[in-house]
């Protein structure tokens, strides 16, 4: 670790090119070049191998090349996770959870890149991605029930005297929702990002002993790139069960 | 930290986020997506097509087996008939041949009695003539008749 250099140097976000729109900052940063990366790769990656139909119409159109399979397999996962979890009805919301589960996994996953910049380690960036999340089940729940929606907050089969007891309750679990779910996601990625600058900074001050910590850091690379897949999948499949919630309710 | 430290970014970074995350929306809806479901349809629909003309075929073999099946039984029934048949005939002929032998032994049985008899009969009167002629010739060689005015 150079002198005066925290381990959360690495979450500071530095403008790129300085722009404004009404008088508001917009500049875009080394976050938003890793957004504009993370996008990139996902539609090069996803689009790219289906553009070319040869349109032979002949058997071996059908099958997949390797990169053909590669985004098949991401594209199986999440439809299996959304029938899973939703049923055949999630199917609606497909491209949305795709769409989440894809962004913030390779957001993490370039996050792991030396150098790179993760901006999925950022409150206001997980926050806001849970937000919209919550918005979007709320407003689906309504879309769906109207005010029956509000039954959701009672439990089924209670005696009455304890609803007084349990529906606020209820109601701050729910609204807890975007909270529990964007800290997780930033939570994580903060501390395993800062752990491993910690440990590099213990490479270099202990000197020949430094290999202790250094093989520390390859093992804990290593938890960290399973982290990113892992806070992608529970990011994604809470928003399924929130789905789930908003459209049986119980 | 600087998460909570950089305010002064946050609308730039919620404005990226939105901008980003709309685009990636947008194209994976309007255009990836549906284009990896259709290949996967078309997939799909082929190997679904295979295995119903699999279905087809196979109870077009066993159409054909069952077919056969019944051929066969049929086959074995007419030639089990024909060798009964064969059988009978066969039977048959050779007891109409051996009656025929028989009857054919017994006639030149009967008709060789016939012819027996009737030179039985022929010998015998052969016979009596020729006693009655000596008993004549004897007569009237004793008696010194005429032949012709002896009567017996």
């Amino acid at each position: 670790m150079a002198k005066g250099e925290s381990p959360l140097k690495q979450f500071e976000i530095q403008p790129i090119i300085d722009l404004n729109l009404f008088g508001l900052d917009i500049s875009f940063t080394n976050s938003a070049l890793w957004m504009t990366i993370t996008t990139a790769f996902i539609l090069i990656f996803f689009t790219l191998p289906f553009l070319k139909s040869k349109k032979t119409n002949s058997v071996s159109d059908l099958y997949p090349s390797r990169m053909q399979v590669a985004a098949e397999l991401g594209f199986s996962f999440i439809n299996s996770l959304l029938t899973d979890t939703v049923g055949k009805e999630g199917k609606k919301y497909f491209s949305l959870v795709f769409t989440l589960f894809m962004f913030i996994l390779f957001g993490n996953i370039f996050g792991m890149i030396p150098y790179s910049f993760t901006f999925t380690s950022h409150i206001i960036v997980t926050l806001a991605l849970a937000m919209g999340v919550f918005i979007f089940v709320t407003v689906l729940g309504f879309v769906k029930h109207g005010v029956k929606f509000f039954s959701f907050f009672v439990i089924p089969g209670l005696p009455i005297y304890m609803l007084p007891l349990l529906i606020p309750i209820e109601i701050i679990s729910y609204l807890s929702r975007p909270i529990s779910l964007s800290v997780r996601l930033f939570a994580n990625m903060l501390a395993g990002h800062t752990l491993l600058k910690v440990f590099a900074g213990f490479v270099s001050a202990l000197g020949i002993f430094g290999i202790l910590p250094l093989v520390f850091i390859i093992a804990l690379t290593g938890l960290e790139i399973l982290i990113a897949f892992l806070q992608a999948y529970v990011f994604a499949i809470l928003t399924c069960l929130y789905i789930n919630d908003a459209l049986h309710l119980h | 930290m600087p998460q909570l430290e950089q305010v002064e970014f946050f609308i730039s970074q919620l404005f990226w986020l939105g901008v980003f995350f709309v685009i990636l929306f947008l194209v994976l809806t309007y255009i990836t997506l549906p284009k990896i479901r259709a290949f996967l349809n078309q997939r799909d629909d082929f190997v679904k097509s295979h295995i119903s003309k699999q279905d087809e075929l196979i109870k077009k073999a066993e159409s054909i087996i069952e077919n056969y099946e019944a051929k066969l039984t049929e086959a074995k029934n007419q030639a089990s008939e024909i060798i009964n048949e064969a059988k009978d005939k066969a039977l048959q002929e050779s007891e109409t041949l051996i009656k025929a032998t028989e009857e054919k032994i017994q006639q030149e049985i009967r008709q060789t009695e016939e012819r027996v008899t009737k030179e039985k009969d022929l010998a015998i009167s052969e016979l009596n003539f020729q006693l009655k002629d000596s008993a004549i010739n004897f007569i009237s060689k004793v008696t010194k008749i005429d032949k012709g005015k002896i009567i017996i």
